[in-house]
């Protein structure tokens, strides 16, 4: 009976697995395949002549480097400023009860403005960013990004600071420090694994958002990986191999950095779920 | 440093919390603020630290008025009852901490650190983080981290109640030494009135926000200011009986009872209210097997031996009162019993305004 109950979980883990690798495993042998071999029938799976041809396509022919240069830059930058701008939100609203419940109010208020879908503001937006002369830039997609950004991490954060007792800030400015202070010193390092889980989602949006970044961006100098990637769909071809290749590239930054922080990521999910 | 709370009321949105409350505190003063949960002491304490703003009234250090000092300026030391370590520290940065936000140069702060940390016995433990220590070394750590600087005042709020009761009365022991030691000016809040009466050089007792008593610990006990004091200090409480004083017969009759009353106490007594409560403590009262003149038949409820002395329950028609007997006295529940009061050391109070009357 239990043997049994086991063999079913490995093979329903096996396949949740195959389902999850399958379009990666797809996508790495394509950018390896010369196209002959892409649309082989049937489909080589393993047996083919590597070769790494789309990824020098990709990245010397064409300017896919220089969108994944665009594209980590607007992410680390609206990542950082999101998270500095509304960690201290956070905290406010977490310690500071304003007058007339204006706390719990402006924090629904903040949520809701990720209640309706994102294309309604694209259209605003690309209008105020051409008043401002920042159609195709990378300010742009840092300044939207942020504001994207903002209400999530205010959430987040605001759940892990609500969960940390105010007995340890006190006791900080009982000894001297300020609140500023404190915040820094007692605060920040508790909610570090909340921090990091929050980073690493913002930089996940950041990396893949499509929408903004094709409305407000049509130069390679600003253009993002995801914008460059799709832009290989033309007319004429679709270049499967080059696409391939920036795609298995495009996954590696955040790869790594979810690898490294993994320990803080569990952490911070499950931040004030059990008593640390 | 001297401490004054001048008219203190504290609000929060409807309830009154802190209502008018004054203290004048000396210098090297240990004042303990003892009173049930929710009487307003902890808001007290909290109001003299910044945490809370005060509603109305005035708290002043040294003379100087703080209401509008932000926390970090006034210059105190405080305990909390979680002790309120920070947990991603070592021991020696906790205890650092004040020393370390007040920019002190690190050699000498490491001297400092291991210098409390000898005077509280807890060298061994500088390298480890607060969740590896037990409950009594983390009441240290929050100590050490106190009294690491020399502030205007230290402040403690229910430091020992997360300690077991043998530890408990042995830290209370060493904060005593400690305050001889160092002669600063102490606010010490606890419901525990063992700790109130041991450690303080006055005790202010609070109940729903108001102070009842502000003096040494045996006139609190001698000289209950109210019927409250009376009952909120000593173990077992303040037995109350409710009755009339006959002015002619110079006695007291209540609930059964009748007690003749002394000279002293009817001048006392004079010119007041017939209706009174008297308080008397279980061990103003004497209990006989046999009648003897002038004591009272009582029954036996129940017997509670302590080792050391023994708590007699018994009943006088309806009349519950508390009784402390010898060790050895032994009675079987229902059994008669003949009580004797100490009646130079009764209590009166006004049945009108609980007040003291004499």
């Amino acid at each position: 009976m239990s043997a049994m109950k086991r063999t079913a979980k490995y093979l329903i883990l096996f396949l949740a697995l195959l389902v999850a690798i399958a379009p990666i495993y797809w996508m790495l042998t394509i950018s390896l395949k010369t196209e002959a071999d892409q649309f082989a029938s049937p489909p080589r799976w393993i047996a083919f002549t590597p070769t790494l041809s789309h990824y020098y396509d990709a990245f010397v022919e064409r300017s896919f480097g220089q969108y994944l240069v665009t594209s980590a830059l607007v992410a680390v930058l609206s990542t950082a400023a999101a998270l500095v701008i509304g960690t201290l939100a956070a905290y406010a609203l977490a310690r500071f009860r304003l007058p007339f419940d204006l706390d719990q109010k402006l924090s629904l208020w903040i949520l809701s403005t990720r209640m309706f879908p994102a294309i309604v503001t694209a259209i605003p937006l690309f209008l105020m960013m051409r008043d401002l002369q920042l159609l195709n830039t990378r300010l742009s997609l840092v300044i939207v990004y942020t504001g994207f950004n903002l209400p999530f991490v205010v959430w987040m954060m605001r759940g892990f600071f609500a969960e940390l007792p105010r007995d340890l800030e006190e006791a900080a400015m009982v000894d001297g420090d300020s609140r500023l202070g404190a915040l820094r010193r007692v605060v920040l390092p508790l909610v570090a694994p909340g921090l990091a889980a929050t980073a690493v989602f913002c930089l996940i949006v950041s990396w893949n958002e499509f929408l903004f970044a094709l409305v407000l961006t049509q130069t390679d100098a600003a253009m993002t990986l995801p914008v460059g990637i799709a832009g290989r769909v033309t007319q004429y071809e679709i270049k499967w191999g080059v696409m391939s290749a920036a795609g298995a590239v495009a996954i590696v930054p955040i790869l790594v950095f979810a690898l490294a922080v993994q320990k803080y990521l569990v952490r911070g999910l499950s931040l004030g779920a059990v008593k640390g | 440093m001297g401490i004054s709370f001048r008219n203190i009321t504290k609000r929060f949105g409807d309830t009154l919390v802190v209502d008018d409350l004054s203290l004048e505190i000396d210098d090297g003063e240990f004042i303990v603020l003892l009173g049930p949960s929710g009487c307003g002491k902890t808001t007290t304490l909290r109001m003299l630290a910044g945490l809370e703003q005060t509603s109305s009234g005035e708290i002043c250090i040294g003379g100087e008025r703080i209401n509008d000092v932000p926390t970090q300026h006034r210059d105190l030391a405080m305990v909390f009852q979680s002790y309120a370590l920070y947990p991603h520290m070592t021991i020696a940065e906790n205890i650092g901490y004040p020393l370390r936000v007040r920019k002190v140069e690190r050699s000498e702060r490491a001297a400092r650190v291991k210098k409390v940390a000898s005077m509280l016995e807890i060298e061994g433990l500088l390298e480890r983080k607060p969740r590896q220590l037990s409950g009594g070394e983390r009441q240290r750590v929050a100590l050490a981290r106190a009294i690491i600087r020399e502030p205007r005042a230290y402040l403690m709020d229910e430091p020992l109640s997360n300690l077991d009761a043998r530890l408990r009365v042995q830290m209370r022991g060493e904060l005593k030494r400690l305050q001889h030691q160092l002669k600063t000016t102490t606010i010490y809040v606890t419901h525990d009135q063992a700790e109130a009466m041991t450690l303080a050089h006055r005790v202010a007792v609070m109940s729903k926000g108001r102070l009842q008593q502000f003096d040494s610990p045996m006139n609190i006990y001698e000289r209950p200011a109210n019927r409250f004091v009376a009952e909120f200090v000593g173990s077992p409480s303040m037995n109350f009986i409710e009755g009339l004083i006959d002015f002619e017969s110079r006695e007291f009759n209540g609930a059964g009872i009748t007690i003749g009353l002394s000279e002293n106490q009817m001048q006392v007594l004079s010119g007041r209210s017939a209706q009174v409560i008297v308080g008397v403590r279980p061990e103003h009262m004497s209990i006989h097997s046999t009648p003897a003149p002038g004591a009272l038949a009582a029954r036996v409820y129940v017997t509670e031996l302590m080792g050391n002395e023994t708590f007699v329950f018994l009943t006088i028609d309806k009349q519950k009162l508390i009784a402390r007997a010898p060790a050895e006295f032994r009675a079987e529940e229902e059994s008669d019993v003949w009580l004797q009061f100490v009646n130079e050391k009764l209590h009166f109070f006004s049945s009108a305004t609980h007040e003291r009357i004499g």
